[in-house]
């Protein structure tokens, strides 16, 4: 009785005190503030939702999109690696707007001798230069890049007023284009080809001075047509370098002549196969065609090897017909190995494509088709399935870049054929993120330029299951590991970066040229938390299915990012928008810890009058907590439950009940800003484990401390957070009670050395 | 925190990339106090095949580290590399360290270095230079976090500007 006096005392005294304090407080009161909360809805950050693009993240009503159909012959000069190309643009205004003038982008110019993107990153003296690097950069006159624009013209033949801002080109219309109405046009031009080893170059040759030869990866070569829409009117950003691109769906005929004894493909399939390869190429093509498990050789080492001895000065011209692509590529050399398999996917058949100096082998002849049919497979039956009829892995040293159909991969063995597990799992996930690509952007056609983690973070979450499923189906091929060894995707493997300088680390929702560490930023970070939300925040039946919805809503389609967010939302009927705040605008990071445990017992309490109904509890720091009760079933030590329990349970039913003995008040806090799932594993004195997960929703009214009651039949011995290490938490020393003490590796090593 | 330390080591993975998916260049370096042995612990983890790829340009050894058939040649080399390019500077002069030992991870080379008889009212300012690898790949970027009396940078270091400090 003494105590519950002395306990409502206490009570009284509070209110006193707060009255108190308040009355100070008066003089000077905190100035108010405005929703700081990480569950703030994102209405401040999403565009208001209109007829274009639908509040559930779905095209609207009135969404559209341009369109821009090539026709184009190219000529390679293998002499003097240079390219020459005339066009006929056919522009499509689907927008509601009159169109004053078209722009093209011209993203050759960035290799222009006066570039403006050489300065971007400033430069400083070296006091100690390479000779090279210095006879580079002071004394040698830089490549001579960039587009020479013959001509513009209308379809009559009359020339149009064009106008060039760096890598970008306008022409001028002499009567806007209405709403609905198509313009076609032609482009004379040609280039200098770089070589792509130097300063990498997304594009050009890489000439092997063994044999003389050049084997060319040749892309974003001809003026293409800027994407106009309801978000940005006409695409306006220019190419730095680091935004790769996003361009308008079109149709393409491309007629592209080249010394006769190259081999070439590219984008599009193919209309003339019976004039440019022989006849033995064409029976193995048609065994190819029905070769759906390892992949048949069109052109053989040894073929390639010969024609590496020659070089022709007849050409050939290969004739390729593309239909809604956004882009078109080529590769081209008389060094080529060639092999294709025949892919099923939803009733089709699709030719998986590789393409390969001997410099390549023997890596790329046992990886590189399988790596390729693999991600059509995975990447399908994630998103839908791969609507074009082919898809090329082209080996191009230091390259790792994507166009329609058609990509360029690295993985190159030593020149004794050797080769390193770095270089070929390298190889084989570059080539998974390259194919992949054809998802993300190429038909779900997101705008790089603008937001590079939309194409790269989307596409390096569905390249980490597409690798794990590849370790799954082939495990003789990743032996001796166990699971594929990627490289991103693991939350613990985002750790340094989010828990790096803020002062060296950029939102996810950033341009992807005014971020400081690109890899993290728009590949690393935005898969891994894909990889959470997956697996941790949504589960993976929730997740899959919005995510395949915001595939097919935006197959063939531009998407922005809110188009993402919304979708992932409306399909899910999981409100994200905490997530989407903390991961993708802001750079906050996720620790989370278990700060103090406080243990209770049942008191033995005589209790009378009001106070009979109730059961009390006291913290083992108190003191009329009593060890001796410790273990002690609560309806023995309190005779309120007892009573309660005799009265409103059958004797069976008491029977039944396992009475929990002991109670435990715990402190669980987040001193990173990203609230999360708090996963808790709890171990007793038993042995027994039980796994609880708290929903991220417990930090929404105090984002830095919760507490948390948990009782049981057996004494707590053991908590611990994130057991399975999914949430990137950036320091796990605070997720053990007890605190555990680590090992310290330096010591480790030591000892080790010791030893020997 | 210690832990934490190795986390930071053992997770480092790409933190460059140019474009599609270009293959990176990339050493992680952690530079910790211990007090305990009043000594600046220097652990970096390096690709080997990059190891072996500048080793065998740079001296003309075929150097198999990382294989069964690793030599003592290979290994004395290595460690001569690392004393030209890496180099540590306490307040302002360069210093000696011990090289401790290594061991292997999948792909990469780890390495353990010690500067010791360090008290730690005597450290000013450490710093680091580490062109590591710079003298074959252009794009080589060497990452270096200091974490010392629970003071923490990090620097970048790339070919152009190859020195990390970091004042106490």
């Amino acid at each position: 009785m003494i105590r519950i006096k002395y306990a409502f005392a206490s009570v009284l005294f509070l209110f006193v005190a707060v009255g108190f304090a308040q009355e100070v407080v008066t003089k000077e009161k905190e100035p108010g503030h405005n929703n700081q909360s990480k569950f703030k809805q994102l209405y401040e950050e999403f565009a208001t939702p209109n007829t274009y693009r639908s509040a559930s993240g779905a095209p609207g009503p009135d969404y559209y999109q341009q369109q821009a159909d090539y026709v184009m012959d190219i000529r390679l000069d293998d002499k003097d690696a240079k390219i020459f190309g005339q066009e006929t643009v056919t522009y499509t205004n689907n927008s509601p707007d009159h169109l004053e003038y078209l722009w093209l982008q011209l993203d050759q110019n960035i290799r222009t001798k006066d570039s403006k993107a050489l300065s971007k990153n400033g430069s400083t003296v070296k006091q100690s230069e390479d000779t090279e690097d210095f006879v580079k950069k002071y004394i040698t006159e830089s490549f001579d890049g960039g587009f020479n624009i013959d001509y513009v013209k209308d379809a009559s033949g009359k020339a149009l007023p064009f106008t060039i801002n760096f890598t970008m080109m306008r022409v001028d219309l002499p009567t806007p284009l209405k709403s609905g109405e198509k313009y076609s046009f032609d482009i004379k031009w040609n280039y200098n080809i770089p070589d792509h080893t130097v300063d990498r170059a997304r594009s050009g040759y890489e000439y092997f001075k063994e044999d003389g030869n050049r084997a060319y990866v040749i892309a974003q070569f001809f003026p293409r047509m800027a994407v106009y829409s309801d978000v940005e009117g006409w695409q306006n950003h220019q190419f730095w370098g680091n935004g790769e691109f996003a361009l308008p769906f079109g149709n393409y005929e491309v007629n592209i002549t080249v010394p006769a004894d190259h081999v070439l493909d590219g984008t599009g399939v193919l209309q003339n196969r019976k004039e440019v390869y022989s006849k033995e190429m064409m029976s193995r093509y048609e065994l190819a065609k029905k070769s759906y498990d390892k992949p048949v050789i069109i052109v053989t080492q040894g073929e390639a090897e010969a024609a590496e001895k020659g070089f022709s000065n007849k050409t050939k011209t290969w004739k390729l017909k593309a239909e809604n692509v956004r882009d078109f590529g080529f590769a081209t050399s008389r060094k080529f190995i060639w092999d294709m398999q025949a892919v099923k996917l939803g009733g089709k058949d699709i030719m998986a494509v590789s393409m390969y100096p001997k410099e390549g082998n023997p890596l790329w002849e046992e990886y590189s088709t399988k790596a390729v049919a693999h991600t059509l497979k995975s990447y399908s039956s994630h998103t839908f399935d791969y609507p074009y009829p082919k898809a090329i892995s082209v080996h191009a040293k230091n390259q790792g870049m994507e166009y329609p159909m058609i990509c360029w991969n690295y993985g190159r063995p030593n020149e004794d054929g050797s080769y390193s597990d770095r270089t070929k799992f390298g190889m084989i996930s570059v080539i998974i993120h390259e194919v992949g690509h054809n998802f993300f952007p190429m038909i779900v056609n997101s705008d790089e330029r603008q937001w590079g983690w939309m194409d790269e973070g989307l596409d390096t979450f569905m390249q980490y299951m597409a690798e794990q499923e590849f370790g799954e189906l082939y495990p003789e091929a990743i032996a001796p590991n166990g699971k594929y060894p990627s490289r991103r995707g693991d939350p613990a493997k985002i750790v340094p970066y989010m828990s790096g300088d803020q002062s060296t680390i950029s939102p996810i929702m950033s341009n992807p040229e005014n971020v400081f560490q690109l890899g993290p930023n728009a590949y690393g970070k935005p898969a891994t938390a894909l990889n959470i939300l997956r697996e941790t925040v949504m589960g993976r039946e929730v997740f899959d299915h919005a995510f395949k919805t915001y595939s097919r809503r935006w197959m063939f389609k531009h998407p922005t990012p809110e188009d993402f967010f919304r979708t992932m939302e409306d399909a899910s009927a999981v409100d994200l928008d905490w997530y989407w705040r903390g991961w993708f605008y802001t750079t906050d990071f996720v620790d989370m810890g278990v700060k103090n445990i406080k243990k209770y017992q049942v008191a033995k309490k005589p209790v009378t009058g009001d106070l009979m109904s109730k059961v009390f509890l006291v913290s083992s720091d108190s003191e009329s907590y009593d060890p001796a009760l410790d273990g002690i079933n609560p309806s023995e030590t309190s005779k309120t439950l007892k009573e309660y329990m005799m009265d409103n349970m059958t004797e069976a039913e008491r029977a039944a009940v396992k009475e929990p003995k002991y109670f435990y008040e715990i402190t669980y806090n987040s001193p990173g800003g990203l609230p999360m799932p708090l996963i808790v594993e709890y171990t007793y004195a038993d042995g027994s484990v039980k796994n609880i997960t708290y929903p991220p929703e417990i930090w929404r009214k105090n984002s830095k401390e919760v507490m948390m009651v948990i009782s049981s039949p057996t004494e707590l011995t053991n908590v611990v957070i994130d057991p399975k290490m999914e949430t990137a938490d950036i320091d796990i020393t605070n997720n053990s009670w007890p605190k555990k003490e680590q090992e310290n590796e330096f010591d480790k090593m030591k000892e080790e050395i010791k030893g020997k | 925190m210690k832990f934490f330390r190795k986390a930071l080591i053992i997770l480092i993975m790409p933190l460059f990339a140019f474009s599609g998916a270009h293959k990176f260049y990339i050493s992680v370096t952690n530079v910790d106090y211990s007090e305990k042995d009043q000594s600046v612990q220097i652990i970096t983890r390096i690709f080997i095949d990059d190891m072996n790829a500048v080793l065998k340009e740079r001296y003309g050894i075929p150097s198999k580290l990382g294989t069964d058939s690793e030599s003592a040649v290979d290994r004395e080399y290595l460690e001569k590399y690392i004393r030209t390019k890496f180099l540590v500077e306490i307040n302002g002069e360069t210093v000696k360290y011990e090289f401790i030992g290594k061991k292997y991870d999948t792909d990469m080379v780890i390495y353990y270095l010690e500067v010791p008889d360090v008290p730690l009212k005597n450290l000013k300012q450490i710093g680091i230079q580490n062109e590591v690898l710079t003298d074959i790949y252009d794009d080589q970027q060497n990452v270096v976090h200091f974490n010392i009396n629970g003071k923490k940078k990090s620097h970048v270091l790339v070919k152009s500007h190859t020195k990390g400090m970091l004042n106490l």
